[in-house]
């Protein structure tokens, strides 16, 4: 019960954090409205994305290195595959994408198992195999989306909901949903708190591990998705998904470890990073000093976090 | 030099203020997506010297930061939110940031793309024409190199659209001379170090070769050839301080530098400048063709000596102005100010 309210607490906190920056926008630039809402989920998309795929890698005890690779293969695979294809196509190419996301995830699950290499070695190598990989199908930027996919994050449902935010909540709650309720959601906690109690347990640790690298994959195919839904081409090299993704599951309550924290919490840091750096730009911030606020701001809210579930767990 | 700058400089103002009616008070956005490298720094304090200068300046909003067309998709619609009336930009790549800017065109807000083309319609573009750079220099290389041999070919970063320009333009020259071979391939990522320790491992390896093209990681370059007492092939680069300087001093060394001018940046808040004041330009693209500067020649040698100069950064290109674009004088693009710094 205490542990249920300091979770919930932590989330509290950040929605509290989102409304006073939400605040300071309005104060910076009194226009802003629902059209620079929009645009706020729109960017959110792929950090949001890759966050939850770091997320799961974390929560199962290991971390996903890979995840900004693995974008970058399922942005240029989809790219490539729609480019000149119909409607229907590209309805297959995505789950055909997805599915390489899947197979993705459980390689690099698979190798963490099988060769009992670390799991930031493991994925790091694995950062270069799939970087490799998409330069291998698509060498500079290129390829097409389907206008149906595009239009899927444009625009608002009813202003102040953003297609993009549908969207994002849609794909997230479908996998997230019904895993966290299963068995394999509970296997996933459990082995990121403690594997040898899980095996001990009977849980089947080493393919609890696979599977939520794959759902890890999976969640990277779809910010790679997103990346050709709203660029309209495929990217081959990374963008800057990887740490900002570590950030944002650490921001959102999530314990390098394993075994603590959920998805909410996370993808309110990623909507709240985008903010700071869209109150940045509102503000004419030197851009060199940018980078500088934004990372002083994730230390102290981590910080100020960490401090505040010692002082709850002594009371 | 300094003071045929300085004059056009001053024609130019001239030129400037007798065109425009009044100064007016325009917020200018800037977006670039590669930070810390010394020709996209050259091109942001040419955007800022030429704002100042121009007096039409109020303040500019600049996004500056390295990251990739989506990520870019984000500046540009932030700039939308924050008000300004021109936003230019350097494109991460021609198409993926298409749909940002055709919302800003929209809202009457005038995009400039510099550097690379932008293939949205509603945009200007003042660009450096890439696939000529290439060809240029690797015709002059492999005519140096007697039109046979092996040849080093040093690309800038994989993936990257000015990268697949210039490397459209080499294969173009290469066809020519059906003699010369790529003996070896990298991607410096326009990377100093990593440009540097790529030829270091390739001269250690002693395969002999004939010459090197470089997609303006140069001046290390030379470097790594000095420090391993290799002898010297000829080695084409960029216009870079560092690189034009080496032309000049460096005893054996043949080579030729291609003008590739960050103050393109410059040149993109002019046109922005003058499409809101009304004048708009013939064609939506404008492409600024590249010069060749050889050491081998007089009136190359003659080019290299004028472009001479030692208060630049070796990073950054010599040709800090643009003749009939640029109107800020060299103290104030090393100075870096804009309009309210």
């Amino acid at each position: 019960m205490i542990r249920q309210l300091g979770k919930s607490g932590w989330v509290l906190g950040l929605v509290g954090l989102l409304v006073a920056l939400a605040i300071l926008t309005k104060a910076i630039q009194p226009d802003f409205s629902a059209s620079g809402f929009e645009s706020l989920a729109r960017a959110s998309l792929p950090f949001a994305f890759a966050t939850a795929a770091m997320t799961v890698a974390i929560l199962v005890g290991g971390i996903d290195l890979s995840v900004a690779s693995m974008m970058a293969v399922a942005s240029v695979t989809a790219a490539v595959l729609m480019d000149g294809a119909g409607d229907l196509t590209a309805g297959l190419v995505v789950a055909f994408v997805l599915v390489v996301g899947l197979a993705m995830g459980a390689i690099n699950g698979a190798l963490i198992v099988i060769t009992r290499v670390p799991d930031i070695v493991a994925t790091l190598a694995m950062l270069y195999v799939w970087e490799g990989v998409a330069l291998l199908i698509l060498n500079a930027p290129g390829g097409a989306a389907a206008p149906w996919l595009r239009e899927l994050i444009v625009g608002s449902v009813v202003p102040w909901v953003p297609k993009s935010l549908v969207f994002l909540v849609v794909c997230l709650a479908v996998v997230w949903v019904p895993l966290k309720r299963s068995k394999l959601g509970l296997y996933i906690y459990a082995t990121g708190s403690s594997e040898l109690a899980a095996y001990r347990s009977g849980v089947p640790t080493r393919a609890t591990r696979v599977a939520a690298y794959a759902i890890g994959g999976l969640f990277a195919a779809l910010g790679g998705l997103t990346l050709t839904m709203s660029t309209g081409i495929g990217e081959p090299i990374p963008g800057p998904y990887l740490l900002a993704a570590v950030a944002a599951a650490v921001l959102g309550g999530v314990v390098l470890g394993g075994g603590i924290g959920g998805l909410l919490g996370p993808i309110l840091a990623v909507i709240i990073l985008r903010l700071v750096r869209m109150d940045l730009t509102l503000a004419s911030v030197d851009p060199n000093v940018t980078t500088i606020v934004e990372g002083t701001i994730m230390v102290i809210v981590v910080m100020l976090g960490g401090i505040l579930a010692v002082k709850g767990r002594q009371t | 030099m300094r003071r045929i700058l300085q004059a056009t400089a001053m024609a130019a103002i001239l030129a400037a203020t007798g065109g425009a009616a009044s100064a007016q008070d325009y917020t200018i956005g800037i977006s670039n997506t590669v930070q810390g490298n010394g020709w996209r720094e050259e091109m942001i304090c040419a955007m800022k010297a030429q704002a100042l200068d121009s007096g039409q300046v109020e303040s500019l909003n600049i996004a500056h930061r390295n990251t990739d067309a989506a990520g870019q998709l984000e500046d540009i619609r932030n700039l939308i939110e924050a008000g300004v009336d021109a936003i230019v930009v350097n494109p991460a790549n021609p198409e993926g940031i298409n749909s940002a800017i055709k919302e800003a065109t929209d809202r009457g807000i005038v995009v400039v793309a510099v550097d690379q083309a932008v293939t949205e319609e509603s945009a200007y573009v003042v660009s450096n024409n890439q696939e000529e750079y290439a060809y240029l220099g690797a015709k002059w290389l492999f005519e140096q190199m007697g039109g046979s041999g092996d040849v080093v070919y040093m690309r800038g970063a994989a993936g990257a659209a000015a990268d697949d320009d210039r490397d459209a333009g080499f294969r173009r020259a290469l066809e020519e001379y059906p003699d010369v071979n790529v003996a070896h391939e990298v991607f410096t990522g326009w990377q100093q170090d990593q440009g540097k320790q790529q030829m270091l491992d390739y001269l250690s390896t002693g395969i002999p070769f004939d010459g090197v093209w470089t997609s303006g990681i140069d001046n290390v370059i030379v470097d790594a050839f000095l420090e391993s007492d290799a002898p010297l092939v000829p080695i084409v680069g960029a216009d870079n301080a560092g690189f034009v300087g080496q032309l000049a001093e460096v005893e054996g060394l043949e080579g030729a530098a291609v003008t590739n001018p960050g103050s393109i940046g410059g040149a993109g808040v002019t046109l922005a400048l003058q499409i809101l004041g009304g004048e708009t330009p013939e064609d939506r693209i404008v492409l600024v063709d590249p010069a060749l500067w050889d050491n081998t020649t007089e009136e190359g040698r003659a080019q290299i000596e004028a472009a001479q100069n030692p208060n630049l950064d070796p990073e950054w290109p010599v040709s800090v102005s643009i003749d009939g674009w640029t109107t800020y004088t060299m103290d104030e693009i090393i100075a870096c100010k804009g309009p309210g710094e």
